[in-house]
């Protein structure tokens, strides 16, 4: 079992590391901006204020805590979020479907190993991918935050913001796993995350737009508003438990469907 | 050691195998034999756990196929027709990776690995995706007998392998064979089963049509024969020769099918005037449709 789990942990290395470090440059990046947005925060208020509501909710900007280092910081994670649901949702797909088109399914299923330790051991490589990134990313992202924030800085409410980021990749991790079992033949993996990703990004964005609440049970990257975190310092019990029904269901849906499976010859 | 009962698999309304009754027995090398299609891949799949049976029953060491899967793959090599690896592994990788999978001495494997390698003329170094089709071929057949299983699964083995290499694929098998391996060869190659096993199990359209013993389907071998003549065709003595068949005049050409003795068949050949002469195996259709035509009978 520890050996298909080196293995796939070994496939996925390169990747890992090339995600993990884009997007932590992405967000020291944007964070090393913070001090010069909030210089003068009268002038950018006013800029932003000019803004139409409608540019205002598609952008996903608040005016009331956009100027706090989490409202900053939240506002930047909405695209780190985008990047890291393609990375999770591309995981997700592939795991199972990759040993079909590449077509070595015929060798890893004929060797002595049950289905389900086979998928237990694929989750658990996955995890462990989006496990590293996030232990890393959250290092760097609260590291660079606290060196450029000043005055007093609240450990709770950025640790939750940065735990939004893990919930929203495990999700699509989830959804990817489940989409791959239900979508014969994926020739390639980012052919059915792109579009997935994109199209939550986009329901959600629209959501905001014409300020529909309910958009949010269906688009994982509305489940958790910053706003919300930052007055209350927690998370919506709601949402959560939405989105902890989802994963387990996605995952048992998977397994049950991956051990049935037929493999059918490669040609 | 292996035994279908009733073994059946439909993909969704189209059948694959019916009703499939096989008894293969410990130390023997049992041919697998049918067209394309006929559920040779089917059977074949079902047994290593690949696809599910739709009804029916198999056992392999006596273990059920659907309960014991792991347990029974654990002395079961396996070869498929086409074989396909990870590409950016080596191929001593990749076999060392195959081997990690079994509950043996890892040491004994590798030692394993490096001795059929050089028997195959493998160089191990290379990355699988540098291999050419007949070397992951090569790896594929290490990689089904690397851990020296009890019963080996063969499945249309020969693609890609050039005869030399062929030969020694097939002296590797019947070395394993003396040493109390059962082999269980599929093809759709007549020759390549009468060379090597000493059943055969004929199989058409998901259904097995006939369980012989090789000596007996041997001995019931036809020859395709085509004679071309330069002259008239001298039609009496072919008419009256025995065991012809399928007879067909055809301007100076000749064809039919001929089971018997050979030496009536040149002896009567040596007397004509010919341009050209072809004697041949006949297409395994044409074995299939002679069953056919017996079992109405």
């Amino acid at each position: 079992m520890t050996n298909l789990y080196f293995r796939e942990i070994k496939s996925y290395w390169k990747s890992m590391i090339i995600w993990t470090v884009t997007l932590c440059g992405l967000v020291v990046m944007f964070l090393l901006m913070y001090p010069a947005f909030t210089k003068d925060v009268e002038a950018t208020h006013r800029i932003m204020a000019n803004l139409p509501v409608a540019v205002r909710a598609a952008l996903d900007i608040s005016l009331q805590n956009f100027f706090t280092i989490y409202g900053f910081f939240s506002y930047l994670l909405t695209f780190a979020a985008l990047a890291g649901a393609v990375q999770a949702m591309n995981l997700g797909v592939g795991v199972i479907s990759k040993e079909e088109s590449g077509k070595t399914a015929d060798f890893l299923l004929t060797k002595p190993i049950s289905r389900t330790k086979i998928f237990a051991s694929k989750i658990a490589s996955i995890f462990s991918v989006i496990l590293f990134t996030n232990v890393v990313f959250d290092l760097v992202s609260y590291v660079t935050a606290r060196l450029m924030s000043e005055g007093g800085f609240d450990n709770r409410i950025f640790g939750l913001i940065l735990l939004t980021f893990f919930l929203i990749q495990l999700l699509f991790l989830a959804l990817g796993l489940l989409l791959s079992l239900l979508i014969p033949k994926i020739k390639s993996s980012i052919a059915v995350t792109l579009p997935a990703v994109f199209l939550f990004f986009v329901i959600g964005m629209l959501g905001s737009i014409i300020g529909n609440e309910n958009v949010r049970y269906i688009c994982p990257f509305k489940f958790f508003e910053s706003n919300y975190i930052i007055d209350r310092g927690a998370l919506e019990l709601k949402y959560l438990l939405i989105e902890m029904i989802v994963v387990i269901i996605a995952t048992i849906l998977s397994y049950l469907i991956f051990i049935r499976k037929d493999i059918r010859a490669a040609a | 050691m292996i035994e279908t009962k009733e073994l059946t698999k439909f993909y969704g309304r189209a059948p694959g195998i019916i009703g499939v009754d096989l008894e293969v027995k410990a130390g023997e090398i049992f041919g697998f034999i049918g067209p394309n299609g006929a559920g040779k891949s089917t059977t074949i799949r079902t047994l290593l756990g690949l696809i599910r049976p739709t009804s029916g029953q198999a056992f392999i060491f006596g273990k059920d196929i659907t309960k014991d899967g792991p347990e029974i793959r654990e002395e079961v090599g396996y070869l498929p027709s086409e074989v396909f690896y990870y590409d950016d592994m080596r191929a001593i990788d990749l076999l060392k990776y195959s081997g990690s999978f079994y509950n043996k001495d890892q040491a004994k494997i590798l030692r394993r690995i490096q001795q059929l390698a050089e028997y195959l003329n493998l160089d191990l170094k290379k990355k699988i995706d540098d291999l050419s089709y007949g070397n992951k071929k090569k790896v594929g057949i290490i990689q089904g007998l690397l851990h020296e299983p009890k019963l080996i699964i063969l499945d249309e083995p020969t693609g890609g392998l050039d005869p030399l290499m062929q030969q020694r694929f097939f002296d590797l098998l019947r070395e394993e064979n003396k040493r109390g391996v059962t082999i269980l060869f599929s093809s759709h190659i007549l020759s390549e089963v009468q060379k090597l096993c000493s059943r055969v199990a004929i199989i058409r359209a998901g259904k097995i049509v006939k369980v012989e013993d090789m000596k007996t389907l041997a001995k019931d071998t036809h020859k395709r024969v085509k004679l071309e003549f330069s002259d008239k065709i001298d039609k009496e003595p072919l008419l009256k020769l025995s065991g012809v068949s399928d007879l067909i005049f055809e301007d100076k050409i000749v064809n039919f099918l001929y089971k018997g003795d050979v030496n009536a068949l040149s002896t009567l050949i040596a007397g004509f005037k010919l341009t050209n002469l072809l004697i041949e195996e006949p297409d395994l259709e044409e074995i299939f449709m002679h069953y056919y035509q017996k079992d109405q009978k």
